[in-house]
């Protein structure tokens, strides 16, 4: 694990290095929507975007207001102080409108030779269902022009095959972090998701391996109380360490830098540009998803008692107005289903704040009675 | 037997020893620039002025934003948050009280506690001046008034101005246009007090109001923002009878004499 660890808090990885350094083309992408599989399927490296907390936004906030949620104002500054110039292009979705601000004004400043749009409906239904395959389609096209690359449908049902290998695997990861006792802590698992975020689903899939057999007789030290953490995009690794520092065990999370990543890809279609739409727009959680917040609150509380949670952390970046709202809805149901819950509004990547998260959480475990 | 409790806060720090039948002694300073600094000067100056033998503290818990550092100096033999602390004291001050609202220069906390002081749930603001201290501070400074006048001279306006903001920053440039236009400081006082109260009554809200209510904090000293909260919440905040900036570090003492064995 040492190895994972030193690198899955770079943005540039070796892994990535050596895949620019043989030639390979990279195409960043931030929204779980997107089907990564089409890209990998062009022999594409799929790298979603990351910011791990970065501190400064003094660019971002140039072309983005103070307002907008920091997390896309870290990613952005990033973009435009060079740390991403190895990427070959760029896939928007309009997984939020603060997402799509960060999009647009990194295409706007350097001009990527490929930029492309992919319209994500916000709501489930046949017909959104088939204007999204569409857009699948309208991708792939894009992808296969520009870079000169056929995506056969045999090539989509093979990379389709392979994420379904990592989601597999990344279920068997989070059947250990669950257990009692775990064997892994929320930050390591963090760790492990956004490290496999840039690399391709047949790499990922040995690294998952190794982590298997390395962490299956393994035991995490003592903790006070089981917490699952769930709400908005983060990838903040120091957050989920900084949590279980109080003596917290992050067990499980419904985070999109998380489960929500991978944990449903259920479709049934024959036609692979299809069952793409449906296993995304089928199975994203996310509250941009208007219609579906039953879905989302039973995935929730699902999770939460596989993992025979105690309590629950719903956590949201300062502006994030879907996440923000939600967090209402949710606390009271999961509130509902004895589930204590504290609410943590914070602002991304701000290590200044950290004492104050922290003092908020002893509270919540103090009031658990740890 | 003494058992005794640390508050190191951002602003103040305050050591509180307690014996099996209440407080025997306390002291508040001000902070220096190392937490663990802070704790041994506050702890000195206890012993010096006050005669306490410290070596008759059986055991001793921490609190505040330095609490982690003070024991691990051994300063305390455990630590406890703020929160929980905050709610113990103000308990043990006022038994029926089952809503502490404490308002410093950096933080507000709304923190509800059961019969035995016990926490049931809080809320604590979020990374923003509005709604703390901090806000007053700015405001009374535009006006040209010390935070104590803010207080006292809203009670003679004929008029309480409104402001539409909540943000620290833009509501001083609000503050700034009505002394421009003429308003006196009295009415711009008052509506600064009540943007405040408002602001703190949400929170409260946000967290569920149950009777009895304190309010503690350098904010519960301003009488305008407590005379507004009460009319907002339809509630009598309860005054304490000792000075409020200990009951971080009195509910510590308590939890140090549950943990020592002292009950």
């Amino acid at each position: 694990m040492r190895t994972l660890q030193s690198q899955s808090t770079d943005i540039y990885t070796e892994y990535v290095r050596d895949w620019k350094e043989k030639g390979g083309k990279v195409l960043g992408y931030a929204c779980v929507a997107t089907p990564v599989e089409l890209i990998e399927a062009a022999g594409i490296l799929p790298y979603r975007i990351k910011a791990f907390g970065h501190p400064d936004t003094e660019l971002g906030d140039a072309y983005l207001a103070r307002f907008n949620c920091r997390f896309c104002r870290s990613c952005l500054q990033l973009g435009l102080d060079g740390t991403y110039d190895f990427l070959d292009g760029l896939v928007e979705t309009n997984g939020c409108d603060h997402l799509r601000g960060m999009f647009e004004n990194w295409q706007y400043v350097k001009k990527y030779d490929f930029f492309h749009y992919l319209k994500v409906p916000h709501f489930l239904r046949e017909d959104s269902l088939e204007y999204f395959t569409e857009e699948i389609q309208l991708m792939r096209q894009a992808i296969a022009e520009h870079f000169g690359a056929e995506i056969s449908d045999d090539a989509l049902r093979e990379a389709i095959d392979a994420y379904d290998e990592v989601f597999a695997k990344l279920k068997q990861v989070y059947a250990l972090r669950e257990k009692v006792p775990p064997a892994l802590t929320g930050a390591e698992v963090m760790r492990l998701i956004c490290t496999g975020s840039s690399m391709t689903a047949r790499d990922f899939s040995a690294l998952l391996d190794e982590v298997l057999s390395e962490k299956e007789g393994a035991r995490v030290p003592e903790y006070k109380a089981r917490l699952m953490i769930l709400g908005s995009a983060t990838d903040e690794v120091d957050l989920i360490a900084d949590i279980e520092s109080t003596g917290a065990l992050i067990a499980t999370d419904a985070l999109c830098y998380g489960s929500r990543s991978f944990w449903s890809r259920e479709g049934e279609s024959g036609d692979p540009a299809r069952l793409l739409a449906e296993r995304y727009l089928g199975n994203l959680f996310c509250p941009r998803m208007f219609t579906e917040y039953e879905k989302r609150r039973d995935y929730i509380l699902e999770t939460a008692r596989r993992a025979g949670v105690e309590g629950a952390i719903i956590t949201y970046n300062k502006f994030c107005d879907l996440h923000g709202v939600e967090a209402v809805s949710l606390r009271m149901d999961l509130e509902d289903a004895g589930i204590p819950v504290l609410v943590l509004e914070k602002d991304y990547g701000s290590k200044a704040d950290t004492g104050r998260i922290k003092t908020r959480v002893q509270a919540f475990l103090e009031r658990l009675g740890k | 037997m003494y058992y005794a409790g640390i508050d190191v806060g951002s602003l103040t720090a305050q050591a509180v020893v307690i014996n099996a039948k209440g407080i025997v002694a306390y002291k508040s300073i001000g902070v220096k620039p190392h937490p663990v600094q802070s704790a041994k000067t506050v702890v000195d100056m206890l012993i010096q002025e006050q005669g306490i033998n410290w070596n008759e503290v059986k055991f001793c818990v921490s609190t505040g934003y330095g609490r982690e550092q003070v024991q691990a100096e051994g300063l305390s033999q455990d630590n406890v948050s703020e929160i929980s602390c905050h709610g113990m004291g103000a308990s043990w001050l006022v038994p029926d009280v089952r809503t502490v609202i404490d308002i410093g220069g950096q933080d507000a906390k709304v923190i509800r506690v059961g019969k035995g002081g016990e926490l049931v749930d809080f809320v604590m603001n979020d990374k923003c001046a509005a709604g703390t201290g901090r806000f007053l501070e700015v405001q009374a400074r535009t006006l040209g008034l010390s935070l104590d006048e803010l207080g006292t001279v809203s009670f003679s306006a004929e008029r309480t101005l409104e402001l539409s903001s909540r943000c620290s920053i833009f509501c001083e440039t609000e503050v700034l246009h009505y002394l421009q236009r003429g308003h006196t400081k009295a009415d711009i006082a008052a509506g600064v007090n009540r943007a405040m109260a408002e602001r703190v009554a949400a929170l409260v809200r946000r967290v569920g109001l149950e009777k009895e209510v304190t309010m503690s904090g350098g904010v519960a000293k301003n009488a305008a923002v407590r005379a507004e909260l009460e009319r907002m919440l339809n509630v009598r905040l309860i005054k304490y009878d000792t000075d409020s900036q200990i009951v971080g570090a009195l509910g510590a003492a308590l939890m140090a004499r549950k943990m020592g064995g002292g009950s």
